[in-house]
């Protein structure tokens, strides 16, 4: 454990952006989203708080990647810097369990995404509060990163715990350790920080009556053939805003095109929300109906990929809910679960 | 970008060496791709239409058959509208193949049914030239055919005029939903051919692949008839874009149509919603 202050950690930022395309979040008009940072450092990069409205999936799996190109041959090598991202929040970095099982670890490998990933350095950050979606604890992810993480950073008073999350994150702080003190009483700070958050948002999330996280994938199970998905779809406009806005959302389509006498594959974020999503060509659909549709994200999140990797493909972040116009809020259809 | 393991997403380069008429709809396109690609029955191929996309099809070819692989393709919606303009000596795409292929083995010694339907058959000749090519190893096939009309009927010369003269172990049952003046047969749906079996059902296996409804009621039928959940295959037709498990088109239930698929026994998928539409 490790302390940096904030000026030390803009030279960090700095020195880093030799290395990496350096991303950190930034406020504007209570928008906060990813921007670059070059030779000016962190400026007023907000560190702690609570996450970007756009998630860190794009990093590594992009809305619209170049996936081949022929004929003949492939894409020609293209060498760009890494990414670092910095300030990244714990439910990204939850989210990153199914994105790498999808392109990492299921039986075929997705070029792209391990370059992009094993490349990159992720320099998370405590939350220091929590948005009024926030239900992160909700499902199991609290509100600092446990996981995934090179480096975290909790914010102290003017500055930041810092803790090495992976051999890579040790080597950083090793490079730079002009830039590191002594962790010294902050780290019971950090603590209680933690701890006052975590129930804090407990509260906040007590009145959403959100199922025990355990119950939540039989109560779906249950509900699979009642009329709670003809009932929540009601508003929903079928506009993908849930799909594209989620961290765990990981389906696309594969789009062909012309390119310089050759042709070129384009693998686009998709959208399961959309009428064409399964349907085949000869026009049979699966999923006709748009209440099937959205029962299909729930049933995505909470049934498969539990049973594929033991976890949800949501992480509480609350992004689907501020997104969608029809104002449908996932925390009211978990709840509704259990009615 | 440096791609250290193969990308899946490169399409293969493939010649059109040959493009036979089987019926008004219904073209097969003779392939041979630039790098050898081998399947399995059962197991599909990703082609590819340059610039215009991909579409998944069964090869309708014997796997033992290493000089070529033949798709037989319904003309249905915009990739194979393009594929069915396509000639001789044309340059398309292949990747593959991939899924789960009919697993032989467990068809070895047994009295095998194959229920097909229009451009259903195309999986089914595959499989039907597999077995035929170790027929010692089963004791026989029933192939239950079903067109719309006798217009409609594929694969007429190389697998009904040859077979049927040739080993008495393999036998048809050849159906049209709507008859013409010159059809002598059968009229009737396919799930009629599956009346009055002289199968041992307890030594026996059926295999389906059709239109999402004829499977629907050909399944049906077979139980109806006798046939255990465990006995009757299915190759399901899902919207296989990726064909390796990400891309999350056709999700059935736990599993990836693309992945654990096409093939699947009918008691690993009965109680999924949704796998008739």
């Amino acid at each position: 454990m490790h302390f940096i202050n904030r000026s030390n950690l803009d030279r960090l930022a700095k020195s880093l952006s030799k290395t990496y395309r350096v991303y950190v979040p930034v406020k504007s008009e209570g928008n906060r989203s990813y921007e670059r940072i070059g030779d000016a450092g962190l400026g007023d990069a907000v560190i702690g708080e609570i996450r970007p409205t756009e998630t860190i999936k794009s990093f590594y799996f992009p809305a619209r990647t170049k996936v081949s190109e022929y004929f003949p041959g492939d894409i020609p090598e293209k060498k760009h810097r890494p990414i670092a991202v910095i300030g990244a929040k714990s439910c990204d970095l939850a989210s990153l369990a199914v994105m790498d099982y999808v392109f990492k670890q299921d039986t075929f490998k997705d070029p792209f995404y391990i370059a992009k990933r094993d490349e990159g350095l992720i320099i998370s950050s405590d939350c220091t509060c929590y948005g009024e979606s926030c239900f992160c604890v909700a499902v199991g992810v609290m509100p600092y990163p446990t996981v995934e993480f090179d480096i975290n950073l909790s914010e102290i008073e003017s500055g930041y715990v810092v803790e090495a999350g992976s051999d890579k994150g040790e080597k950083v702080i090793k490079d730079y350790s002009k830039l590191f003190q002594g962790v010294g009483h902050y780290l019971e700070k950090r603590d209680a920080n933690r701890k006052r958050l975590k129930d804090e948002l407990l509260e906040h999330v007590k009145s959403k009556n959100i199922p025990a996280k355990d119950s939540i994938q039989d109560l779906f199970k249950k509900k699979f053939d009642g009329d709670l998905w003809e009932e929540t779809v009601k508003t929903c406009v079928e506009c993908g805003a849930c799909n594209v806005i989620c961290p765990a959302c990981h389906c696309f389509v594969l789009k062909d095109q012309k390119k310089d006498g050759g042709f070129e594959r384009l693998r686009l974020w998709d959208s399961c929300l959309l009428r064409s999503f399964a349907m085949v060509a000869g026009g049979a659909n699966p999923r006709k109906l748009l209440a099937q549709r959205l029962r299909n994200r729930f049933d995505k999140k909470f049934n498969f990929f539990p049973e594929k990797i033991g976890k949800f493909a949501c992480t509480g972040c609350g992004r689907c809910t501020e997104a969608c116009p029809g104002k449908i809020d996932i925390r009211e259809v978990l709840s509704n679960l259990a009615k | 970008m440096k791609i250290m393991i193969d990308n899946p997403y490169v399409p293969i380069k493939t010649g059109i060496l040959d493009v036979i008429d089987e019926s008004q709809t219904i073209k097969t396109f003779s392939l041979v791709p630039d790098k050898p690609l081998h399947f399995k029955a059962g197991q599909f191929i990703e082609m590819t239409v340059p610039g215009i996309g991909e579409a998944p099809f069964t090869p309708s070819s014997s796997p033992y058959d290493k000089s070529k692989l033949e798709v037989t393709i319904m003309k249905t919606g915009k990739v194979t509208g393009r594929i069915h303009e396509l000639k001789k000596g044309d340059v398309v795409g292949l990747r593959g193949p991939y899924g789960k292929e009919y697993p032989l083995n467990e068809f070895e010694g047994k009295e095998i049914l194959l229920v097909g339907g229009g451009v259903g058959l195309a999986p089914l000749r595959a499989l039907f030239l597999a077995l035929v090519h170790d027929i010692d190893k089963y004791k026989d096939i029933l192939f239950c055919c079903g067109s719309k009309t006798p217009s409609d009927i594929i694969f007429k010369d190389c697998i009904l005029d040859k077979w049927q003269k040739l080993d008495k172990r393999v036998n048809f049952r050849v159906t049209v939903d709507k008859k013409d003046d010159q059809w002598k047969g059968k009229e009737g749906l396919v799930t009629t051919t599956l009346d009055h079996l002289k199968i041992n059902l307890k030594n026996s296996v059926a295999i389906v692949c059709g239109p999402p409804i004829m499977m629907k009621f050909s399944v049906f039928k077979l139980i109806e008839v006798g046939y255990k959940e465990d006995q009757i295959y299915l190759s399901m037709e899902k919207n296989m874009s990726c064909g390796i498990g990400k891309c999350g088109h056709c999700r059935m239930g736990d599993y990836y149509a693309c992945k654990d698929g096409p093939v699947f026994r009918y008691d690993k998928i009965s109680n999924i919603h949704e796998i008739w539409d």
